[in-house]
């Protein structure tokens, strides 16, 4: 007899340290759960809390349903954040912002054109040449020399001088100046003189140098 | 007297299942109570919807439901985290 009434107790003492357990683990979890949406942690608490009362499981379950339903301050302040960083001007009153037209994202930056140029054509003797160069320096030389150094472009042709004109690469724009040629440069038939200083070539599309006819494209 | 006893075992096994069956189905209909809100508070948090039918594993489902909102990342934004 004593010991089953032992055996009882044990059986119920073991019972209540699980049962405490959940409970604490419950109400830990409840309290984080609200917390996150918002709400003081101690209204978790409290709804377990009210499981160890006689109104048992009732008035949690009305509370789980009216928190799974309520509006939650965790919405409240993303709406007032979005509002804030959305619109130009700044909101009074924090919570209770009025919903203001977000601004639209900034367009997309143009993307910056890497591509090179080209000048092609033939040298008197019938040869073809074709000269590639790219923004990598800002200035190259055309001379009638053979090339000495990367940044100069030789047209060996007897009508382009030793230097003939310099290449000037801003970004996307290309410049054209004439280091006083003898037979001279020409920009769409248009003599460029050494005193006209560097010329936009960027929309030109014919260049002749001395007699040497270069058409510029981009590759 | 076996056809006493066949139908007495007949007997506890009707009324054994029938029970079965009762609390089964208040189970079921208790889980309903629960799956309802928690699934529009996982939805609200982020997570699928689809978690909260835990909460049909007797027992120990409630408390892996809250232990899914309690400790994982919401994805759409916690009041105290970023957001």
């Amino acid at each position: 007899m004593g010991t089953g009434f032992a055996a009882l107790l044990g059986l119920v003492g073991l019972s209540s340290a699980f049962a405490l357990v959940a409970f604490v683990l419950a109400a830990w979890m409840a309290w984080r759960i609200v917390e996150k949406a918002g709400l003081p942690g101690w209204t978790g608490l409290g709804a377990i809390l009210l499981t160890l009362t006689a109104v048992g499981t009732i008035v949690p379950l009305v509370l789980l349903w009216i928190f799974a339903f309520m509006r939650w301050p965790r919405d409240t302040m993303a709406l007032a954040r979005a509002t804030t960083s959305g619109a130009s001007g700044s909101t009074t009153g924090g919570a209770a912002a009025p919903s203001a037209p977000s601004a639209l994202p900034p367009p997309p930056k143009a993307l910056t054109d890497s591509r090179g140029w080209t000048l092609t054509g033939k040298l008197g003797d019938g040869t073809a040449i074709s000269l590639s160069f790219d923004a990598s320096s800002s200035a190259w030389t055309l001379t009638g020399a053979p090339a000495a150094q990367r940044t100069e472009l030789s047209v060996p042709d007897p009508s382009v001088s030793r230097p003939h004109a310099r290449l000037m690469v801003a970004g996307a724009r290309l410049g054209l100046a004439d280091l006083g040629s003898a037979d001279g440069t020409f920009l769409d038939g248009a003599r460029l003189l050494p005193e006209h200083g560097p010329r936009d070539i960027t929309s030109i599309r014919a260049i002749r140098l001395g007699s040497v006819e270069l058409a510029l494209s981009r590759v | 007297m076996p056809d006493i006893f066949h139908y007495a075992l007949l007997w506890f096994l009707s009324i054994g299942s029938f029970f079965l069956l009762m609390l089964l189905i208040g189970h079921v209909l208790m889980a309903l109570f629960l799956i309802v809100p928690t699934w529009r508070i996982f939805v609200r948090a982020g997570f699928s919807g689809g978690w909260s039918l835990l909460h049909l594993i007797p027992l120990i489902g409630s408390f892996i439901v809250m232990a899914i909102l309690a400790f994982g990342d919401w994805p759409n934004g916690e009041a105290s985290g970023s957001g």
